[in-house]
């Protein structure tokens, strides 16, 4: 019996689970809200070994939650700290932290594939899409998390057996027709845009037409307009040439908040039924700039007046020329000239964008906003608390124990059934296949414990609510595909090689199929001028992936992806093999997706604010379970009676008076 | 978005540490939050308790005490993240204080390591403290003991259970806890009206659909829909006898007759404004009737009679109380969604919507004043809290606190008023009543057996190896005896076989309690403390509505359930 440090642990989680959890290896990305609560709890739980990624450095606006950092760590890493802070707790366990990002190249598939478990406690829907194709390419299971405001949840991810993270549509983030934004606006929300996606990249950053927030599409309605528009633009470019100058702030504010209107004012049929916009004039607006209290930009809740706002543009104008002037004063090479990007915690661009926003509202008659709403509006701000996190992050490590109870199932299955036919020591090789699918089901059985948990933080009847998880979607672009390695000699392997022989013979591809890199189309049936090159020039170095796309007419396989991994082979070997040969199933008809049928809002903080409260259901969810549960029962080839999901059975384990909490 | 005063000056430092937050609760909130000073009385491995506090120490609640006469133990580390080898044999409260308070320099900490018993014997103990904290295990006596200071002196109370997969909480508050702003979901704020228009709306309405016909096609394409939806209407009234769709026959077939009214003849084959209003018809063609809850508390007692004492929700309900007498209706919130239409045409129907409130407001505004005057009223009533009554008149709430069970050493317990409840609940898969059962057999055990012949510290059932067999029969049949009780009390018959389950199902979860010897599992503390903060925060900002009053959490299944008890 644990004594000491692990005795509650112990004895409530049972310990043959508590003694696996101690030897688990698990991976968290993120240190963050989420992140803090969680290794704390994994920690305290006696995890053995955790690993930490995270690229971010500490804010202040980070300490009303993160409480792993103190103000004195302010700007420095927030694994490294989180490591520091937490290694404390317990002393057995063995932390590695890294300040970098996930998506780093040296965080393979191998090395994912070294956890029992890998943790999802990010902020954005590309590092969480990343690692969710990792996970599925290093078959490790991956338990994804979020939360806004009061909101949260948390979902269980195996490969093959419950849906990945893509395989229900994500939102994505809103856009405005380009015409709204800069001819036509009538929110609030349309002038912050315009100031931070156009006015503040075409003065200080790169182009507006990166910015994502504007939707370009023409159609016969706006093309003139949007003519028009190009041309403003090119003309606030030369504009950005005469920065530094003194007359350079009048400049701007002329272009863009006189001239451009009375453009736009000039076109009559616009404002035949819209209340026409009025042009500001610099110099009447300077003669009572002198008035302005000094420290009116930071009195951000309130409502600024047209002088105030006048007052802080040219100010935070000055302040950004200056910087770009002195970045280009030391910048080393002259070609490139610097940028500016936009950044909700650099006061002197949100002051800028505020401004530049309000300025705008005012010539079209819009309600102005204070400048602690323009932050949340153009910093995609989330709200974000410790209770919520505090309980998403406990709701995480729940779940991992149904996970590691799923994995040593599977391990102690496989290790019996191996003893079992080495004593009989006959038929090897088929017994071998038997105790993998055996060992599976075992798994399958009990991931499907395992559940989706969301936080219903005004539920008048209950305060968390949960779902079975759903099996894969088979149309999922990400996870219902074929996975394969491959041993290449990047030197001497050729396209050629991989397209005639690894994927024409050996895997009996057909004519019509591509191969795509991560950069794009490496070769399809009228591209062909790759073909002679080989790996190194292409640039596929170790790691990297390659997506082959079968285009066939009938029974079109679905995508595979292959793993470079870069070896020196003898030149007697084959230049290019694959380590084992995959299965690849065929494409579903184009069945309609039902992923959206029954979704639920996910929290993906970076994202989306629209998660809906109402406590939810737990009816619609029986007829998912039931699927899961039937695929268990078609997989295994035989009905077993299984007893409610709801219910369960304490049985004590007369060995070491574990308690297996269980339900069949 | 949060109601903030300007600031005197700007955003300090602080501001900015709690940027996150304050866009949840604003600025008022925070101040509530700040001016808090919050008591823990800590036992038992005593994690769920500072879980709880760190969650209110980090977004800078202003004060805590935490009262805990343990000393530090090998055990602590392993469960208390706050805790390290060096604190070893020193007091709890200490220790965990002074880390507590690292957290937030903000946030001024105490502790008294004295024991409970003579520390709440003496006189006025609690009076600094405006919330209080309890974690289980503590005798009845003292329990009793706080609910009587809760009750009398209108402190809430949260009594809070964590025992390995399992954890409950319970909340007493005063008789009479309103709240104004509820953060209703936006979808359930829009109130339009459309069936109560107001002759400057239906003026709008007219003057935007004049000549609908043979109006050209793009300002057709942007008539605003509140405006199409009232024309028809006033075309519907004219053939069913002046009568607006009743049900939901009648709002299909009047959204037929706006989808006819839709052209096609355009390059999208369609008007997003046509497909608004018809989206509308099902949610907007509502009377504008308060719900229940609303109207209930214009008739409670505190409502009808304003004395001098009568603290402001009252006064202002009394008010918007007259004024729906008046007119049926509540004030008008005054906003609008957006929607297709041209910004003179939008902001000109804002103006409609914001005048008509703060008409509406300046009514219930009077009123106000006449009351104040009338009952010689000690407090000055501001307009921003009346306006901001008028804004959330819809949505306001009450909740209406009471004493939690406490079981008693000698006796039997009182389920009370809300047995009944309880007893149906028995057998609902989700309700986890069984749960909360087996936490009251729990109690009952540690209130009457102790560690020692000092009768000083509670024993929790198979805190030592040997007795887990015969504490486990103890606490099974202490639950099961509760439950006969519960039944009988309620006078409530159940299916024999329904019931043989549920005693089954007790006598289980009895047995796990009794297994986790008393010990906590850290995670579903943290799991815990992190519900009770929330709740903690909701009840200190006077925002959001708080549990009512009872929630309990089943780790294994990862549910929870809120009941009344």
């Amino acid at each position: 019996m644990a004594t000491g440090r692990d005795k509650h642990a112990s004895r409530s989680l049972g310990s043959t689970l508590h003694a696996r959890i101690k030897r688990a290896r698990v991976l968290m990305v993120g240190a963050g809200g989420i992140g803090c609560e969680l290794l704390k709890n994994l920690v305290l739980t006696g995890f053995g070994e955790i690993h930490i990624v995270d690229l971010d450095t500490i804010d202040l606006s980070n300490l009303n939650r993160q409480f792993l950092f103190r103000k004195e760590h302010i700007k420095k890493s927030k694994a490294l700290v989180a490591k520091e802070s937490a290694g404390k707790f317990n002393p057995n366990v063995k932390i590695e932290a890294y300040h970098d990002n996930i998506k780093d190249p040296s965080f393979n598939v191998a090395w994912f594939s070294k956890f029992d478990i890998v943790f999802n406690a990010l902020d954005n829907l590309e590092a969480r899409r990343h690692v969710n194709k990792m996970c599925l390419a290093a078959d490790v299971p991956l338990i994804e998390s979020g939360t806004t405001g009061f909101n949260g949840q948390v979902q269980v991810i195996q490969k093959g057996k419950t849906q990945c993270y893509d395989c229900t549509p994500k939102d994505a983030p809103k856009s405005f027709p380009v015409c709204t934004i800069r001819s036509t606006p009538s929110q609030p929300i349309h002038c912050i845009v315009w100031a931070k996606s156009y006015l503040f990249t075409e003065i200080f950053g790169t182009s507006e037409d990166d910015a994502p927030e504007l939707d370009h599409s023409e159609d016969s309605e706006n093309r003139k307009e949007i003519e028009n528009l190009r041309n403003e633009s090119q003309a606030l470019k030369r504009i950005r040439e005469s920065m530094g100058s003194e007359e350079f702030p009048k400049l701007v504010f002329d272009k863009v908040f006189k001239e451009d209107i009375e453009r736009l004012r000039s076109m009559e049929d616009m404002w035949r039924t819209r209340k026409a916009p009025n042009a500001l004039h610099y110099e009447d607006l300077l003669k009572e700039v002198t008035g302005v209290e000094k420290n009116i930009a930071q009195k951000d809740q309130a409502a600024w007046t047209v002088t105030e706002n006048f007052a802080v543009f040219l100010h935070s104008l000055r302040r950004l020329s200056n910087r770009m002037e002195e970045t280009k004063a030391n910048a080393d090479t002259g070609n490139s000239s610097p940028i500016l990007t936009f950044d909700k915690d650099d006061v002197d661009t949100l002051d800028f964008v505020a401004a530049s926003a309000n300025l705008r509202s005012i010539i079209f008659g819009i309600e102005g906003r204070s400048k602690f709403d323009i932050k949340q509006m153009a910093g995609n701000i989330i709200p974000a608390i410790a209770t919520t996190n505090a309980m998403t992050a406990s709701i995480c490590v729940l779940q991992s124990f149904k996970v590691m109870r799923a994995v040593m199932a599977k391990d102690e299955l496989g290790a019996k059934l191996k003893d079992e036919s080495s004593e009989k020591s006959s038929k090897a090789e088929v017994k071998e296949e038997q105790i993998e699918a055996k060992t599976d089901e075992a798994f399958s059985q009990k991931i499907s414990k395992a559940k989706m948990v969301f936080l219903a933080p005004n539920g008048t009847e209950r305060r968390l609510t949960t779902e079975g998880l759903s099996p894969p979607n088979p149309c999922c672009p990400v996870c219902s595909v074929a996975q394969s390695t491959i041993v290449v000699d990047a030197n001497r392997a050729t396209l050629n090689d991989l397209v005639e022989d690894l994927l024409r013979l050996q895997l009996g591809y057909g004519e019509e199929f591509s191969v795509n890199s991560e950069a794009g189309l490496l070769y399809d049936p009228e591209e062909d001028a790759n073909l002679n090159k080989t790996f190194a020039e292409l640039g596929l170095n170790n790691d990297a992936s390659i997506t082959i796309i079968d285009d066939a007419d009938e029974g079109a396989r679905v995508n595979l992806v292959l793993h470079i991994s870069e070896q020196h082979l003898g030149t007697e070997a084959k230049p290019i093999d694959l380590t084992q040969k995959p299965e690849i199933p065929l494409k579903p008809k184009a069945a309609p997706t039902e992923t959206n049928g029954d979704s639920r809002p996910i929290v993906t903080n970076g994202l989306t604010n629209g998660v809906t409260n109402g406590a939810t259901n737990g009816l619609k969810r029986t007829a998912k379970e039931a699927g899961l549960k039937d695929e268990l029962v078609r997989k295994r080839g035989k009905v077993v009676a299984e007893s409610d999901d709801d219910d369960f059975v304490i049985v004590d384990d007369a060995n070491d008076g574990v308690i297996c909490i269980d339900d069949d | 978005m949060a109601d903030l005063p300007p600031p005197v000056q700007g955003p300090t430092a602080k501001e900015k540490k709690y940027d996150r937050q304050l866009r949840l609760w604003g600025a008022t909130g925070q101040i509530a939050l700040e001016n808090s000073h919050i008591l823990l009385i800590n036992s038992g491995p005593g994690v769920v308790g500072l879980e709880t506090l760190k969650n209110l120490v980090l977004p800078g609640a202003g004060n805590f005490t935490i009262q805990d006469s343990a000393l530090v133990d090998e055990a602590d580390l392993g469960v208390n993240f706050f805790l390290e080898e060096e604190h070893l044999g020193g007091f709890r409260a200490e220790h965990t204080c002074n880390l507590l308070k690292e957290l937030n320099p903000d946030v001024q900490g105490h502790f008294i390591s004295e024991p409970v018993e003579s520390w709440l014997a003496q006189p006025d103990a609690l009076e600094p403290y405006t919330l209080i904290i309890v974690t289980a295990p503590i005798r009845p006596g003292l329990l009793t003991k706080l609910a009587a200071h809760a009750d009398q002196a209108l402190v809430p109370l949260f009594y809070i259970h964590s025992v390995g997969f399992y954890s409950h909480f319970s909340i007493h508050l005063p008789p009479a806890f309103p709240i104004v702003d509820t953060h209703p979901s936006p979808e359930t704020t829009t109130d339009l009206r459309l069936l109560k228009p107001w002759p400057e709306l239906l003026a709008y309405a007219e003057e935007k659909t004049e000549g609908l016909e043979s109006m050209a096609a793009d300002d057709h394409g942007h008539i605003p829909y509140v405006a199409i939806l009232l024309h028809y209407l006033e075309v519907w009234k004219k053939d069913n006898n002046g009568q607006v769709p009743q049900n939901y026959k009648d709002k299909t077939a009047f959204r037929d007759l706006v989808k006819a009214a839709t052209r096609t003849d355009t390059p999208e084959g369609g008007e997003e404004n046509f497909e608004e209003a018809v989206s509308a018809v099902l949610k907007s063609l509502n009377p504008p009737e308060p719900s229940s809850t609303v109207k209930e508390i214009f008739k409670s007692p505190e409502c009808v009679i304003i004395r001098e004492n009568s603290p402001p929700f009252w006064v202002i309900a009394h008010a918007i109380g007259l004024f729906y007498t008046k007119y049926g209706v509540l004030p008008v919130p005054g906003a609008v969604p957006d929607m297709k239409a041209r910004s003179a045409d939008y902001i000109q129907l804002q103006n409609v919507y914001k005048s008509k409130a703060r008409k509406d407001l300046a009514e219930v505004l009077e009123s106000v004043r006449f009351l104040e005057r009338n009952a010689n009223l000690s407090t000055h009533i501001e307009e921003k809290d009346v306006e901001a009554f008028c804004k959330n008149a819809a949505h306001i709430k009450l909740v209406r606190g009471r004493p939690f069970h406490i079981v008693p050493a000698e006796g039997d317990l009182k389920f009370g008023t809300n047995a009944k409840s309880l007893a149906q609940k028995l057998t609902f898969p989700d309700a986890l009543v069984p749960i909360y059962i087996a936490f009251l057999a729990w109690d009952k055990y540690t209130a009457t057996h102790t560690l020692d012949d000092l009768a000083r510290a509670s024993k929790t059932p198979g805190s030592s190896d040997a007795d887990v067999d015969s504490d486990t029969g103890k606490v099974t049949s202490i639950a099961l005896k509760l439950v006969d009780s519960l039944v009988k009390e309620a006078s409530y018959t159940i299916d024999e076989e329904e019931y043989d389950t549920v005693r089954a199902q007790i006598a289980e979860l009895a047995r796990e309690l009794v297994r986790a010897g008393g010990g906590e599992l850290h995670n579903i503390a943290a799991l815990t403390g992190g519900m009770v903060s929330q709740e903690v925060i909701k009840v200190i900002t006077e925002q959001y509505v708080p549990v009512d009053n009872t929630c309990v959490f089943d780790g294994v299944r990862s549910k929870s359930s809120v009941f009344k008890v």
